[in-house]
């Protein structure tokens, strides 16, 4: 499709420049991010997850990330917000490669994942966790055995050691009476703690979550919020979340980007988008979400 | 000493062995006054042509009185263990084409039969007695009748019968004579219905003679489908294939197999094969079509059971780090086969019963079996059994499937009381009951996916003789 597309629909090809040195890169991105993010920098840090100049078109005509450009820092708890359409899902899912992006980079821990082989992929997927909207749990597998299967056949872990792993991460989710329930059993936030518990188990460098809570009923969305909260807090994980969760965001991020038609409008410190916001914009949807 | 004893022996049993050869020359069989031409059983088995051992039947014996001769009374002898006791002889003289009178009794002793003329029948006569209500020995086998007669010159050696071949009586036909008797069976039979097609009789045959044929339409499409699910999971995943050679392999074999009647198949290869000097046995030939045929279809249940599994099961998987193997293995094969196994086991089911169409080129299976014994009877009863011995296998599938179905939907609704969140997906799922919606819904990630919903039963196109 892409093939038929940029050429004849008229696209233009976005020229965008090779992926830049490793140091050049992290002194940029810390001059960038220094004073938009509460994490604590360290001397010489590099990101554990670079965006340069990510496009992409769907079609060849959906141009739905413009130019995208984003680091996120080790342990650092970035969430994106933005309306619906502007494009923060197909970021997360470039970002693990369930959508190749049509031009730009994206380097993990300064290793370039874009344009790689299917057999690449599936190495530098493990690497990256992600929470789905509709939690996406195996039915035929029980919840223990949702946590256990990534470990053992992509970590290719031993059965013990995957259930000690599992039945940890379960418990921490506060699943531990529900380890044997098939997910046609669990309510829909127990659902998603278990993918959440699933995900965290793989022990990813960077977890990805794409509203996590937005398929779920308000009573449930505290539970699923409140797992969230211990992992950005008591962990080291690195987080990118994608939510409507205001509260969650101003509680939790380090950073909040805010996205619109495919670009990055704004990013800062929670307070700062959520009570000065500079992008009209910004201001515009923050009002129509409170 | 004992050399000599020896030869003696020797020369005395050549002695022996040429007398009787001599006996045996000296008495050709013109020499009897009464000439055996038939002896013959009528067959007494309920919608077969067997005479059986043990019971009633009538026997047909005919002898010509030679030149110069009159006989006055003839015995009958049958082996051991058969009987005249309670028979009733009618006799009758043919003089050519002319009946002759010929008056006399007969009187049944056990296994021999005394007929006494009233006046000897003369020269040039054929004498036919018909025993009705004698029975051959219960142990079946080839009966001789053997016997004596009387003539001028006193009490003669019958030349012995023809061999008259009889099968074993057993319980099943000793059931069946118990059946002929009873009154009720006889009621029953008069009615026209239920005796044309349930006459009872004739159903304890067949369950017994259709048995076999029975066995060989399971044992044909128990080890056909195992081969059937192999060949269709293949052509499953190449009609799935990125490559479009291998897509269109499969598409062509897929459609060719369910477009045209199975019963064309079946003649296609049965004398195809042949032609081309390629010569398999009837019943591996037809263990290959039935497994051939039902592949194509289940190649379609498969393949559209793996593309009902939502996209969020691949993206789950591989956002695991899991390969496309893994991720077929692992996680989509075992949630498409429990949403395929009620299609699959309806799919069985037409298979078992097309095994059927074998019978039109010899296969020995069911329907050969009942369409035999229904030739032989002239009563629609053995396909009734035959009905009977499919419904065996069938109903119970049948309930299967629909258990299965049930505890599916169950387990979709979360099988048993769950919090209200996962209600809203079971609804929004029982709605989509298809493979569009289901499709449709892993555009709408996560709203009840995961859940699993029966693939819809892709019914066969039925396949007429
Ligand atoms: N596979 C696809 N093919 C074509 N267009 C797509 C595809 N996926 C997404 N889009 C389009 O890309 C745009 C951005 O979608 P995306 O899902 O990234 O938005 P979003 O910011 O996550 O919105 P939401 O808050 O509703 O989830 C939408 O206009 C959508 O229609
Ligand atoms: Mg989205």
């Amino acid at each position: 499709m892409a093939l038929f597309g940029k050429g004849s629909k008229g696209i233009a090809a976005v020229d965008v420049p090779p992926a830049m040195d490793a140091e050049r890169a992290a002194r940029l991105g810390y001059t960038h991010d220094n004073k938009l993010s509460k994490h604590a920098f360290m001397e010489g840090e590099h990101p554990v997850v670079r965006i340069e100049h990510l496009n992409k078109t769907f079609d060849g005509q959906t141009q739905v990330l413009r130019d995208v450009n984003l680091n996120v820092w080790n342990g650092e708890i970035v969430v994106v917000l933005g309306p619906s359409g502007s494009g923060k899902s197909t970021m997360l899912r470039c970002i693990n490669l369930l959508e190749t992006p049509t031009a730009g980079h994206i380097l993990i821990e300064d290793e370039e994942i874009t344009g790689r082989k299917p057999k690449d992929v599936a190495l530098i997927r493990r690497e990256l966790g992600m929470v789905f909207q509709g939690f996406n749990l195996f039915p035929h597998l029980t919840a223990l055995e949702n946590v256990m299967i990534g470990q053992t056949k992509v970590l290719k872990k031993s059965k013990e050691e995957a259930r000690a792993e599992a039945v940890k991460q379960l418990t921490a989710v506060g699943l531990a009476d529900r380890m044997d329930y098939k997910p046609p059993q669990l309510s829909g936030g127990q659902q998603q703690r278990v993918a959440i518990a699933r995900a965290v188990a793989m022990h990813p460098k960077v977890l990805l979550f794409d509203e996590p809570t937005s398929a779920l009923d308000p009573e449930l969305v505290r539970d699923v919020l409140n797992v969230m909260k211990d992992l950005a807090l008591h962990g080291d994980m690195t987080m990118i979340v994608v939510t409507h969760e205001m509260g969650f965001a101003r509680d939790v991020a380090d950073r909040v980007v805010f996205m619109e038609g495919g670009v990055v409008v704004e990013q800062g410190l929670p307070e700062d988008v959520f009570d000065r916001p500079k992008n009209v914009r910004t201001a515009q949807f923050l009002g129509s979400i409170e | 000493m004992s050399r000599f004893r020896r030869g003696h022996v020797v020369a005395r049993s050549c002695l022996f062995v040429a007398l009787l050869l001599a006996a045996a020359l000296l008495m050709p069989s013109e020499a009897y006054a009464l000439t055996t031409n038939k002896a013959t059983a009528r067959p007494n088995e309920n919608g077969g042509s067997n005479v059986i051992g043990g019971l009633a039947t009538r026997l047909t014996w005919e002898g010509t009185v030679e030149d110069g001769e009159s006989v006055s009374s003839v015995t009958l002898v049958l082996p051991e263990g058969g009987t005249f006791a309670g028979s009733s002889t009618k006799i009758t003289a043919l003089d050519g084409l002319d009946r002759a009178a010929v008056d006399g009794f007969a009187t049944a002793n056990d296994n021999q039969l005394v007929v006494v003329f009233s006046q000897p029948v003369d020269e040039g006569l054929l004498i036919r007695l018909e025993v009705e209500g004698m029975a051959f020995p219960s142990e079946g086998g080839d009966v001789v009748v053997s016997g004596t007669y009387e003539n001028a010159s006193g009490t003669q050696q019958l030349a012995d019968s023809k061999p008259i071949s009889t099968i074993a009586n057993t319980s099943l036909q000793m059931l069946v004579a118990t059946l002929d008797e009873m009154e009720a069976v006889q009621a029953w039979n008069s009615n026209p219905f239920l005796g044309m097609f349930f006459k009872p009789q004739l159903l304890v045959t067949a369950f017994s003679s259709l048995l076999p044929g029975w066995l060989l339409c399971l044992v044909i499409v128990v080890v056909a489908y195992p081969f059937a699910i192999a060949l269709g999971l293949v052509f499953a995943f190449m009609k799935i294939s990125r490559h479009r050679l291998v897509r269109a392999i499969a598409i062509v074999y897929i459609n060719v197999l369910r477009g045209t009647p199975l019963f064309l198949q079946i003649y296609i290869m049965f004398f195809g094969l042949p032609m081309m000097n390629v010569n398999i046995d009837n019943n591996v030939l037809g263990v290959i079509v039935i497994a051939i045929n039902a592949s194509a279809y289940l190649a379609e249940i498969f393949r559209a059971g793996i593309q009902s599994i939502p996209q969020g099961q691949y993206e789950a998987a591989s956002s695991l780090g899991m390969s496309y193997f893994q991720t077929m293995f692992n996680i989509i094969l075992p949630q498409t086969i429990r949403r395929v196994i009620p299609t699959v086991t309806s799919d069985f089911i037409t298979s078992y019963k097309d095994t059927s169409l074998l019978s039109s080129v010899g296969v020995m299976e069911l329907m050969m079996f009942a369409k035999n014994l229904t030739s032989v009877s002239g009563n629609m009863t053995p396909y009734v059994a035959a009905a009977i011995f499919y419904l065996i296998v069938t109903l119970p599938l049948i309930k299967v499937v629909t258990y299965i179905e049930n505890r599916m939907a169950h387990a979709e609704r979360g099988g048993g009381p769950r919090p209200k969140a996962g209600e809203r997906s079971a609804v929004e799922e029982a709605a989509s009951d298809d493979l569009a919606a289901a499709e449709l819904s892993t555009h709408f990630e996560g709203l009840g996916e995961g859940q699993l919903a029966p693939v819809p039963v892709f019914a066969r196109m039925a396949q007429e003789v």
